[in-house]
């Protein structure tokens, strides 16, 4: 019996920008629309035709008892009253994308058209493309901070190229509450390591999108006879005698890791989504971008 | 490996224990190379796979295991051998073995066996002809060659013989066999003693045709042998000899054995350090040490270490001779009377028939005796007086006692041991100053040393003895004024011996002293017999034909087909195949022919001095042991145990523990249970239907009445019973159960000592089968009541009877009834609790017939007759039930006829007495003695 599984070669980014971009113009402008954070959310270039923290003015308005915001005195020179001078609200909506580097991730079994790292990259540069097209900021945690471009799939994809190596689990305590993120990964990790991992984002209230790419002979675990599995990322092994009696106990393992994990999102109110490697990248795009501008009601909710 | 004794029939497989690095390798590849994959969930994979992680290789005592099996099995391969043997080197065109197998060699004559074995296995191994000659065969024994089968048939046809070797001879045939065969090896098993003729004998064997000796002896003949067993005065002396030059000292133990073959003496014989020779004395009784038959060595199993004795070393023959003829009218006064009083318990006794000397001196001679006892004989008839000197030089012992016709006859120089004086003195007469002398402290030098001197002793008359220069050396014992009492001398090889008394209690009460009889012993021991007598005197010159031999391995053994009879002769006789050792004659007597005589001597054998090349071996067992089998054994208890261990580890013993361990405590429990419960199931099982009325019935004492089927008869019944239940339980000690109603044809009876059986001729005749079951229970110690209820009911005359009294007839006609009798007045039964004359019941009138008592006696008037035994049967017309019976508030039931009262109350005390004499039996009767015994107490 032939081999299932093997690593890949990492993608190359530029490759993956092509049909990141290609996936991106499938999917309609990003345009976030959460009503949960319609106050707080505004995207990118267009004002939000509100005051608020921002560069250009909006409005003046008459002092009142108690107001904290800074009394526009030249103004109030001009008569009798005292005026506050609001600014237009125009601080962008900033999503953070993050595609797992990790060894595990170069992983592509037989039945699987890419590899994870290339679906995952795939993914979150679509992503990219998408909210820059919107005009939203985009980041990349350890490589980018927030910015704001047109071509900001293009600026993550040579930041990516060029990036020495890239830290297995950022840090992501520098990303600050109203922000979405968007990790692709396959949380292969033990639930408890991940969840202590993402943890940060919860306890600053970020918005957290995940997105699972999964090998189809990871969860079906396909293997039968006399096995030695290796583990790519540490490199133990373990042999199996007679593997197809495992199939049926590792199945429920790695579905109770998922759905413990998605269970996790769905009460923190993240989206936990899926997307195999033998299927299209585009359905998780359709289903990042569904959960992203999508309302409180059905947010979190796992899109196999 | 000169360390180990092992070696290898196949060393070239052991090269095959260099594969054992490949094996080790083929081990840890399997199980075979599983199939790799990357898998990134793998830490979700190592919590599944966590309990049943299947090892990559096999533990590395597995692998021990297995390479341990297969170096075993290399092993086997190799045909390994413990202890191997020496082969001897493949020389020579033919194989010679000379073996002895005299009596030398019967103690290890196995071993020499295998040795020989093993070199004919060499030789039939190398094939050639083997030459096999025994030294102690027939001359005509065929000697070979023969192929190497052949030659171990004839190997194991050969035994030990109880006979010396003869070398010479047999060396020769060998030596004219080998001559057809040069060149070939000769083998000697020797069993090391040396004999006349070897060095010639090894000169004829070796010098032609031989290339090779091979020398197999042992250092120094182990064998020991008994030379001497000599009957002495005070013991058996044994004379025993092993090999000279040994220089540890040996022990060995001689047991003397009777003709039935007890054991019935010991003695231990010591050889010093390089001492080849040991004695030593087995001190028994004289009367025992007759019975000797045969002296054998323990632990040595040859015919040299058992002698077998005859009549010489036995019981002396001690002729006597008197002149005295009235003797039988006074025994006392008979001169031989003490003498042989004295000798008989250790002598045999030879008189002669004719009183006349001439005659009875030659008769006695005739017999050969050890000793002649002449009891106041005077003088000796010339014409015998020579022959009776011969006898005394060649070794006979005379005894003569002093008398009034020693004294008259005068001096004889011959035949007595000093000169006497004529006539003889008297101490203490009435002229004399001198009072009777008594006996002093015997001599030192004397036979009579050791004994203790009669101090009771006393003599009045002696004859006296020449005061010559060696009179003191002479004499043997003393008179207190230094007299001598007894003299003696050696004469020749003889002993002359005199008392100077008189062989009666005339001269001195020395001859009634326990003295007398410890000397004349004394000098009976120190006589020899003079030869074996013969009881047929033709037969002496004749043959003797073999009785009881010898045989190798030292037991007794009835004659061989090849014995021969044997003609004693002058000089020794040879100990041949012929005639082997042992004792020769008949039952009436037996000549000892013994192997060794006292001049053996076991000197070894040397090796003989030859230019051939010489090898010389040990006798030995084959002790090679081929360890094939072992090793192939431990090999396959490794495979099981492998399979185990694969089991194991396969988890087939652990993958249903649960259910495996209720199989085993189940299999466990069954086996317990079959084990402790089958005994437990066994006891169960015992009980019967009835049991409960069976225990019912034994626990209390109770009486029976017979339900006769008649309602009205049986409620009487139950209730009379009832009511004497009750007058029983007031008035004595005992309290009996309800009683019981019993069918007799079906209920056991033996539970009740009395059984009241009302007659009733409306009832049902009882079957035979009851009937006999009643009589049973009358045998076995039960009583029957028979009440026919009829006193008043008889018909009228003497032979009419009612109709009850016809039915106890017709019962009792089927019953083994004793002799019967109206109780008489002192019968037990009015005695045993209430004193009554008579038993009345309803009715009055009718005598109770018993068992008759006809061997008691009553002879003293007592109030009771003795006896034994309880009566088996009591018949009644008096209606004892309708007397007793009461209901329920103890009211009585049925009137007394006539109508009195009192006669309830005897009835019930009849009643009582009857259960007391059938509980207690005779016992009232014995308490009749009681004043009696107080009175005796009292005194």
């Amino acid at each position: 019996m032939g081999r299932i599984g093997e690593v890949q070669a990492p993608v190359a980014t530029r490759d993956a920008l092509a049909r990141g971009r290609l996936r991106a113009s499938l999917v309609p402008d990003l345009l976030v629309e959460a009503r949960r954070i319609v106050n707080t959310v505004i995207a990118g270039w267009h004002g939000r035709r509100k005051r608020g923290i921002g560069e250009n003015f909006w409005q003046f308005r008459p002092y009142v008892e108690g107001d904290s915001s800074r009394i526009d005195w030249r103004r109030s020179a001009r008569d009798d009253h005292i005026y506050v001078r609001d600014r237009e609200w125009e601080a962008a909506h900033t999503v953070w994308l993050w595609a797992d580097p990790s060894p595990s991730m170069l992983y592509k079994s037989a039945g699987a058209a890419v590899s994870k790292e290339s679906r995952a990259l795939v993914l979150s540069l679509a992503l990219a493309e998408l909210l820059s097209r919107s005009g939203e900021r985009i980041a990349w945690p350890g490589l980018a901070d927030p910015f704001t471009a047109r071509n900001g799939a293009e600026r993550i994809a040579a930041q990516l190229s060029h990036a020495a190596a890239l830290p297995a689990k950022p840090d992501l305590s520098a990303i600050r509450r109203f922000c979405d993120i968007v990790l692709v990964s396959d949380f292969l990790d033990p639930v408890e390591e991940t969840t202590a991992w993402l943890d940060v984002l919860a306890r600053h209230g970020v918005r957290a999108h995940l997105i699972e790419v999964a090998d189809p002979a990871e969860e079906t675990f396909p293997y039968a006879g006399r096995t030695e599995f290796t583990d790519p990322e540490t490199g133990d092994k373990l042999t199996a005698g007679r593997a197809e009696t495992l199939a049926e106990e590792y199945r429920l393992l790695y579905r109770a890791r998922r759905e413990e994990l998605a269970a996790w999102c769905k009460r923190l109110g993240w989206s936990y989504t899926v997307n195999h490697t033998d299927r299209l990248a585009s359905e998780a795009l359709v289903g990042v971008h569904l959960a992203m501008t999508a309302d409180g009601t059905n947010l979190g909710k796992a899109v196999a | 490996m000169s360390w180990l004794p092992l070696s290898f029939g196949a060393p070239v497989v052991l090269w095959g224990l260099l594969a054992l690095p490949v094996i080790w390798w083929l081990l840890r590849l399997t199980p075979p190379r599983p199939q790799t994959e990357v898998f990134p969930p793998l830490r979700i994979l190592a919590r599944v796979l966590r309990r049943e992680e299947t090892p990559q290789q096999s533990p590395w005592w597995l692998t021990l295991l297995r390479l341990l099996m297969a170096a075993l099995v290399v092993m086997a391969l190799a045909e390994p051998v413990f202890n191997p043997r020496e082969k001897l080197p493949a020389e020579g065109a033919a194989l010679a073995l000379v073996i002895d197998n005299g009596w030398a060699s019967a103690a290890d004559w196995s071993k020499r066996v295998a040795t020989a074995e093993r070199l004919i296995a060499d030789a039939g191994s190398n094939g050639v002809p083997v030459v096999i000659a025994f030294t102690a065969e027939k001359s005509n024994a065929e000697i070979g060659p023969f192929d190497a089968s052949a030659a171990l048939d004839h190997l194991r046809a050969a035994k030990p013989r109880p006979v010396p070797t003869d070398r010479p001879a047999v060396y020769a045939r060998v030596a004219a066999a080998l001559e057809r065969l040069p060149g070939a090896s000769v083998a000697v098993l020797a069993d090391g003693l040396a004999a006349k003729g070897d060095d010639a004998a090894f000169k004829t064997l070796l010098e032609k045709n031989a290339t090779r000796l091979v020398w197999a002896t042992s250092d120094r003949p182990s064998v020991t042998g008994l030379i001497g067993a000599d009957n002495q005065v005070d013991g058996f002396a044994l004379t025993a000899i092993r090999a000279p030059g040994d220089p540890a000292p040996a022990q060995v133990t001689a047991g003397a054995f009777d003709d039935k073959g007890r054991r019935i003496a010991d003695a231990t014989l010591t050889f010093a350090p390089g001492e080849a020779t040991a004695t030593a004395t087995m001190a028994v009784p004289f009367e025992l040490r007759n019975d000797f038959a045969s002296i054998a060595l323990d632990g040595e199993h040859q015919a040299g270490a058992v002698r077998v004795l005859d009549e010489s070393s036995k019981r002396r023959r001690v002729g006597l001779l008197s002149q005295a003829e009235a003797d039988q009218a006074q025994p006392l006064l008979s001169p031989l009377y003490y003498i042989r009083r004295a000798l008989q318990p250790f002598a045999d006794l030879v008189e002669p028939s004719s009183a006349d000397l001439a005659d009875a001196i030659p008769q006695l001679l005739d017999q050969k005796p050890a000793m002649i006892v002449m009891a106041d004989v005077g003088t000796i008839p010339q014409q015998v007086k020579q022959r009776l000197v011969d006898w005394v030089d060649k070794g006979g012992t005379l005894v003569r006692f002093a008398g009034p016709r020693l004294a008259a006859a005068g001096n004889d120089d011959d035949l007595l041991p000093v000169r006497l004086r004529s006539g003889e003195r008297a101490l203490g007469g009435a002229l004399s100053w001198t009072t009777p002398q008594a006996v002093t402290e015997f001599p030192k030098n004397g036979p009579f040393a050791d004994l203790s001197p009669p101090s009771e002793v006393t003599v009045s008359r002696q004859v006296l003895a020449e005061p010559t220069p060696d009179i003191v050396e002479r004499t043997w014992a003393t008179l207190a004024d230094g007299t001598p009492l007894v003299t003696g001398m050696k004469k020749d090889k003889g002993t002359l011996v005199l008392f100077h008394v008189t062989p009666e209690a005339t001269w001195s009460n020395l001859p009634i002293s326990g003295s007398f009889v410890e000397m004349l012993r004394r000098v009976v021991q120190l006589s020899r017999n003079q030869g074996a007598a013969i009881a047929n005197a033709e037969a002496t010159a004749a043959s003797l034909a073999p009785y009881r031999m010898i045989g190798a391995d030292g037991m007794l053994t009835p004659p061989s087909p090849d014995a021969r009879p044997l003609v004693p002769g002058s000089g020794p006789l040879p100990v041949t195949l012929e005639n082997p050792p042992g004792l020769y004659g008949s039952e009436t007597g037996v000549f000892a022919h013994n192997l060794l005589n006292a001049s053996s001597t076991f000197a070894p054998l040397a090796r003989p001095q030859v230019s051939l090349p010489v090898t010389a071996i040990p006798y030995a067992f084959d002790e090679s042991e081929n360890l094939k089998g072992p090793l192939v054994a431990i090999a396959l208890l490794l495979m099981v145990l492998d399979t185990l261990a694969v089991f194991w580890m396969g988890g087939l013993l652990t993958r249903r523990p649960r259910r495996n361990a209720a199989a085993a405590a189940a299999a466990v429990l069954v086996v317990l249970g079959g084990l402790v419960g089958h005994a437990d199931l066994a006891r169960a099982d015992d009980s019967k239907p009835g049991d409960a009325q069976a225990i019912e019935d034994i626990s209390k004492t109770r009486m029976a009445y017979v339900i006769t089927g008649e309602p009205g008869v049986d409620s009487i019944s139950r209730a009379g019973l009832e009511g004497l239940t009750r007058f029983l339980i007031e008035k004595t000690a005992l309290e009996p159960g309800p009683p019981a109603g019993v069918d007799i044809a079906k209920d056991e009876l033996s539970f009740f000592p009395l059984i009241y059986w009302p007659i009733d001729a409306s009832a049902p005749m009882p079957s035979q089968a009851a009937i006999a079951r009643i009589d049973a229970y009358m045998q076995q110690g039960g009583t029957v009541l028979f009440d026919t209820r009829d006193q008043f009911s008889n018909g009228i005359g003497a032979g009419s009877a009612s109709p009850a009294t016809e039915r106890l007839r017709d019962i009792l006609g089927n019953l083994n009834v004793p002799p019967l009798e109206p109780v008489p007045s002192d019968h037990v039964l009015t005695k045993s609790f209430f004193i009554l004359p008579e038993f009345p019941g309803r009715f009055n009138g009718s005598p109770l017939w018993v068992e008759a008592s006809l061997d008691a006696s009553n002879t003293e008037n007592r109030p009771v007759r003795t006896g034994d035994g309880v009566s088996p049967i009591m018949i009644t017309a008096n209606d004892f039930a309708g007397a007793w019976a009461v209901d329920e508030n103890g009211d009585p039931m049925l009137p007394t006829v006539p109508p009195d009262p009192m006669q309830r109350v005897y009835a019930l005390r009849a009643g009582v007495n009857i259960m007391m004499y059938m509980l207690t039996g005779n016992y009232k009767s014995d308490q009749v003695h009681v004043p009696v015994l107080l009175e005796r107490l009292g005194q």
